[in-house]
């Protein structure tokens, strides 16, 4: 499974969103810091569920870092996201 | 509470405005950090900018501190307000210039309706 597999299915699975775009972004920063060859660094997140529904800017990027997980969270160099209900 | 969340409490708490960032406002080092400074640069925001590749204890203490993963980090009163799309968000929708007025942090209000224009 990809990296954007990855998140796409766990993403998914915790929001159960009603519209998911998750978009590697990494050939746009090649030679930024964190580039690695062969992509899946920098990633871009458009979501839009119900579970964001009274929730915080901040404590909806939350729901999306616990989504993903600790380990991928850190693996991944750059995540930016879209998100609303 | 280790030293390194110790230096972020009093830094947060001593200062109006702080951002975590790599590189320095001046010369920021990755893209996200940049566009925060740039927005708080433009808008004339009197803040304090702490880089975390000078200082790894730091680094990792500030995701400790607002359980959050990721560098650019702002603070206004000692309250965590965001990342670099938070802070965008807010710059665009005008909720920042609100949060500043509320927190008695001066800016340059013309400034910030000609970022909102340009994004328009």
């Amino acid at each position: 499974m990809t990296r954007t597999e990855q998140i796409e299915t766990r993403l998914r699975d915790a929001l159960a969103p009603r519209e998911l775009t998750v978009r590697d972004d990494s050939e746009r920063h090649r030679g930024h810091a964190g580039y690695q060859e062969g992509g899946e660094s920098h990633f871009h997140v458009v979501i839009r569920s119900d579970a964001f529904a009274g929730q915080s800017r901040i404590n909806r990027h939350r729901m999306v870092h616990k989504a993903l997980g600790p380990e991928l969270t850190a693996a991944i160099h750059a995540l930016s996201m879209d998100l609303d209900t | 509470m280790s030293d390194a969340t110790q230096k972020i409490e009093e830094t947060v708490k001593s200062h109006d405005v702080v951002l975590y960032m790599k590189g320095t406002k001046e010369m920021p080092q990755c893209g996200f950090s940049s566009r925060v400074a740039g927005v708080l640069n433009y808008m004339g925001i009197d803040y304090t900018d702490v880089n975390v590749l000078a200082d790894e204890g730091i680094r990792q203490g500030i995701k400790e501190y607002s359980d959050w993963p990721t560098i650019p980090q702002l603070y206004v009163k000692g309250e965590f307000v965001g990342g670099c799309d938070i802070v965008t968000e807010m710059t665009l929708s005008g909720e920042l210039d609100t949060l500043f007025d509320e927190n008695g942090v001066a800016y340059d209000k013309d400034a910030a309706e000609k970022i909102r224009q340009a994004n328009a």
